[in-house]
Parts: structure tokens; C-alpha cells; sequence
């Protein structure tokens, strides 16, 4: 499903973020980037999402290599991802139905389509009951679970997941954590960033572990090393 | 599918409109005020204009025949001048209407009557009045025509077309003069709504930010993020026409007293000419403030949503 090959990022004037990067993550994988604070995790999944260019190497998502990808492009490849940041991003206007469809309709999605997919995306993350809520009116668990929902609708075959329990209390992690799992069993591939050593114990999937913009650990039923 | 995509931009483009609704306001204004300092430029262009085509409609040269010229030699003269292209009509004035001419002209004056009557003899000659297409052929003709072997019935002289000539350079270079300052202050005007327009869609773009940023990251296309922005440029200056078509009116009413003392007789009905020229006057305004708007929307675009 990804495939780099010797990526390095360098940043100005003297940060290599990442430094001769080697992975390739199979389809239905649930891979898990842990590593401590600045160590390029999120240069990482920006690479993937193309919102940054690597400065060497080659990247290759789903068959397609991304390395040289034109501005044009990268909408295509957005919608073959789904992306999950900390910070929920959702719109405080908007209720959670709107959210979501404003998702859809950014992308050109017909009415009837976006009216039929909400209440299935709506419903992998346990929220059917609320979809006529404003975000302040929903715990940051819940929030979380909307942002999750919004990045399924089209259907993608990979999810990146950048610290999405960072702001969580350990209950709602969980629920979080399960329910990434249980998208994980129907078929897309899931790349999670953590910091919570709890999780990755728990989850008992495979672990690459960076440092200093370096794998130095990749563990197929890892445990948190550092 | 396509108009979906319209119609969802076009209601992107609304939200951004009235989310910085004073914004807008101020930058609608200072369009409207870039398109009154051009259509001051373009009034008293035509202005101008209508003032020299009537000056060249009115002038026409006197030559005045010799004494030994008869009226069957005028008259073979004056259709010979008839069948030149420049000319646009030549007439034979008998020295009796020359006379009547002239005594018409000082009728207020009792001493040039009587002492024009109480001469025996008519003392005027006739004469040919010559019209042209254009103004500046006129001193051709004059040469052309002492060459000719009937210059010896002529008494060319090219003093009022001489007059007139003058007049002409005098307006055309006083109007060059205030259209040269309201170039200028036009070109300021423009630059100043471009700069605003520029920076009243990077706000625009800065309080969509969370908008756009989902918008990219769930796959919306280029065109989708950047049309909303171009959509609201267009709006403004659409707004900026329509608001200056709806003070035109009242302003030119105002105006027209001043042009009417100014040009005299040859003043131009503002209003009139207005209506007349109302889609190329629209037109021209349209596309002007389209331009502005469309230009710095693109740049900011350009600059601030990385597409
Ligand atoms: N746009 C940028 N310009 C310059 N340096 C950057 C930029 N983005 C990241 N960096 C640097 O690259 C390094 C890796 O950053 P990155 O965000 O990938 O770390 P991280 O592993 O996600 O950290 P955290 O766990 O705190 O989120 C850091 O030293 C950071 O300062
Ligand atoms: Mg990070």
C-alpha cells in the first residue's frame, strides 16, 4: 500500500527530518509510528498525503508514485486517503450531518449520494443518533469520531491517523483506538501516530519506531520501546 | 454535475462576501470610485470628440472670385470643385446674397448700412463656399486650386480656415491636458482598488482558512478551492457597476450645467448621450472593474491557497 524508498526530508536551513527512510506497509496492515517528540512522524504521514515534497527518495501509494506528483494531481490522491489530525478540524458552524457533507460536496458528490453515505459513515463510528449536533454540543471523543467519519467517505483504502486520541482521556481513546481497529477488519489500511505507550502495547500490531528522522525499530507485534 | 459545482461555489462565494460583509463594502466603494474618475476620463473624451466634429462640421472656406469672373464661369467652377473627392459641397454665392449676407450681419450696425447704400455699386464680388470631409484637407485643396488655370478667378486667401485650424489645436491640446491629469488620477484610483481588492481576498482567504484547509484535505479539486475567490472579485465589481449606473444619472444631471456654460453651443446633452452609448459605456466600465477584481484575485489566490 506505501512504499518509500530512501526518503530524507530536509528543512532549512539545517533539519533533516527524516533521514533515509526504507518502508512498505501492505494492504490491510495496522501499522503503528511511534517515537519521541520531533523525530519526524508527522513529516512523515505529510509526505504520504503529499503535503510536503521529500527532498530525496521515492514514494509509491497504491501502485502510484507520488514523488514528482503535480499540484493538479494531489486532489486524486486526497480522496484515495482518509487523514485524522489531532486537532478535530471540524467546522463549529456546522452541525455534524453538514461536516460531513461538506466533505462530499467539496469534492463534486450529487445530493443523493452524499444523503445516502452520511448515515453509513455515520454509523461505522457509532453517531447516527447525533447527526443533528453541533460540535460544542459533543465529547472530544465524539468530535474525533466525526472527523474519522468525514475522512471514510470515500471509501479509502488507506487511513493516516496523526495523534487522534492526543487530546483524549484513556475511555475515550478506547473507543477511538476500537473503532480504528474495526475499520482496519473491513479492509483499509491504517497508519496510526502515537505518543500512548498503552496503545500500542494493547493493540499487538506492528510498530516502527523512529528516531531522530530514523527507523530504529520495526517490530511485526511490537511493544512501545522507548 | 457541473452545475452542481457552480452552484456550490457561487453559494462559497456568497458566505465569503457577507462573512467580511463591511470589507466588502469598502472595497465596492473604492471600485466605485476608480470607475467614476474613469468615466470622467471617458465623458469628457467624447466630450471633446463631439466638440471638434461639430467645429469641423461648421467650418467652411469663403473664396472669394475676381471681378472678372462671370456667373456662367463661377458655376462651371463650382462643378468642377463638386466632382472632387475631398470636397464635400461647393456653392456659388452671388455678389447680391454676399451683399444681403453681409448687411444681415451688421444689422445692428446703422453706419455700415448707410454707408453701404448710399454706394452706387454693389461692392462685393461672388464667392464659393467650400466644405470639406476633413478639416485637415483644406490646405491641400487651397494649393490645388491656385495651380489650376482658373486661379486667375480666385482670390484665395486661407485666413478662416487658418481661424479655425486654431481653434481646433487649442481645444485638442487643452483636452489632451486634462485627460493627461485624469489619466494619471485614474491610474492611482486603479492601483489603489487593485491593492484593496488584493488585500480584502487574502482576508477572505484567512477567514475561510479552516474551510479551505478541510476542503484540501478531503480532495477537493483546484478550481473548486480557488473559483469561490475569483466568484466574489467578479461580484464586487459587478456590484460597483450597477451602484455607479444608479449614480450616474443624478451626477450627470449635475454636471450638465457646468459642460453647458463651458462648451457653449456646441454642449452636449450628458444624460442623452449616456443612454445612446449605454452598453458601451456599461461594457467598458464592466470590463475595466472586472479586470481589477479578477487580476488581484488571481495573484492573491495564487499566493495564499497554494493551488
Ligand atoms: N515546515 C517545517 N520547517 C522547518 N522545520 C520543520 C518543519 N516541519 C517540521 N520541522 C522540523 O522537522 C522535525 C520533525 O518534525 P515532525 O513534526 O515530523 O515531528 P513529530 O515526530 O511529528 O513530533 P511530535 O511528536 O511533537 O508531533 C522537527 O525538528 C521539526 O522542528
Ligand atoms: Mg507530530
Amino acid at each position: 500500500m506505501i512504499k518509500l524508498k530512501g526518503i530524507s526530508k530536509f528543512y532549512k536551513p539545517n533539519i533533516y527530518a527524516l533521514k533515509d527512510i526504507n518502508l512498505d506497509i501492505a494492504p490491510g496492515e495496522f501499522i503503528s509510528i511511534v517515537g519521541q517528540s520531533g523525530t519526524g512522524k508527522t513529516t512523515l504521514i505529510r509526505l504520504v498525503i503529499a503535503e510536503e515534497k521529500p527532498t530525496e527518495g521515492q514514494i509509491v501509494i497504491g501502485g502510484w508514485d507520488i514523488t514528482g506528483i503535480q499540484t493538479r494531481e494531489i486532489p486524486f490522491l486526497r480522496r484515495q486517503i482518509g487523514v485524522v489530525f489531532q486537532d478535530f478540524k471540524l467546522l463549529k458552524k456546522k452541525t455534524v450531518f453538514e461536516n460531513v457533507a461538506f466533505a462530499l460536496e467539496s469534492c463534486g458528490t450529487p445530493k443523493n449520494k452524499i444523503i445516502n453515505i452520511i448515515p453509513q459513515v455515520l454509523k461505522i463510528v457509532g453517531l447516527e443518533e447525533k447527526i443533528d449536533r453541533y460540535p460544542t454540543q459533543l465529547s472530544g471523543g465524539e468530535q474525533q469520531r466525526v472527523v474519522i467519519a468525514r475522512s471514510l467517505v470515500h471509501k479509502p483504502r488507506l487511513l493516516v491517523a496523526d495523534e487522534p486520541t492526543g487530546n483524549l482521556d484513556s475511555i475515550n481513546t478506547k473507543e477511538i483506538i476500537d473503532l480504528l481497529k474495526r475499520i482496519n477488519e473491513l479492509g483499509t489500511t491504517v497508519v496510526l501516530v502515537t505518543h500512548n505507550r498503552e496503545v500500542v502495547n494493547n493493540l499487538r500490531k506492528r510498530v516502527i519506531t523512529l528516531d531522530n528522522g530514523q527507523i530504529i525499530g520495526d517490530q511485526s507485534k511490537g511493544r512501545y520501546l522507548l | 454535475m457541473l452545475f452542481l459545482e457552480i452552484s456550490r461555489v457561487i453559494k462559497f462565494a456568497v458566505q465569503s462576501f457577507f462573512r467580511n460583509i463591511w470589507l466588502s463594502v469598502v472595497t465596492v466603494f473604492i471600485i466605485v470610485l476608480s470607475l467614476v474618475s474613469i468615466s470622467i476620463l471617458l465623458t469628457s473624451n467624447i466630450l471633446t470628440q463631439h466638440v471638434l466634429s461639430v467645429l469641423e462640421e461648421k467650418t467652411e472656406v469663403y473664396i472669394d472670385l475676381t471681378k472678372e469672373a462671370t456667373t456662367e464661369q463661377a458655376q462651371v467652377l463650382v462643378s468642377e470643385l463638386n466632382k472632387l473627392p475631398a470636397i464635400k459641397e461647393a456653392l456659388f454665392i452671388t455678389p447680391e446674397q454676399t451683399l444681403e449676407n453681409f448687411k444681415k450681419r451688421h444689422q445692428d450696425d446703422p453706419l455700415i448700412i448707410e454707408s453701404l447704400d448710399s454706394l452706387e455699386e454693389n461692392p462685393f464680388t461672388g464667392s464659393i463656399k467650400i466644405k470639406t470631409h476633413d478639416i485637415s484637407d483644406f490646405p491641400v485643396i487651397l494649393n490645388e486650386l491656385s495651380k489650376k488655370d482658373y486661379s486667375r478667378f480666385l482670390e484665395i486667401e486661407d485666413k478662416e480656415f487658418t481661424d479655425a485650424k486654431l481653434l481646433i489645436t487649442k481645444i485638442t491640446e487643452y483636452s489632451k491636458k486634462i485627460q493627461n491629469a485624469w489619466t494619471i488620477i485614474s491610474s492611482i484610483f486603479v492601483i489603489i482598488s487593485i491593492l484593496v481588492v488584493y488585500n480584502t481576498i487574502q482576508i477572505n482567504i484567512y477567514t475561510q482558512r479552516e474551510e479551505i484547509g478541510i476542503m484540501k484535505l478531503v480532495g477537493a479539486s483546484n478550481s473548486f478551492v480557488r473559483s469561490p475567490f475569483l466568484i466574489v472579485g467578479m461580484v464586487y465589481s459587478l456590484i460597483a457597476v450597477v451602484i455607479l449606473v444608479i449614480i450616474s444619472y443624478p451626477l450627470l444631471v449635475v454636471l450638465q450645467p457646468y459642460v453647458d456654460s463651458f462648451f457653449q453651443e456646441y454642449s452636449l446633452n450628458l444624460v442623452e448621450a449616456f443612454a445612446e452609448n449605454f452598453i458601451k459605456v456599461i461594457g467598458t466600465e464592466l470590463l475595466i472593474a472586472t479586470i481589477i477584481t479578477v487580476s488581484s484575485s488571481y495573484l492573491a489566490t495564487r499566493k495564499y491557497l497554494h493551488v
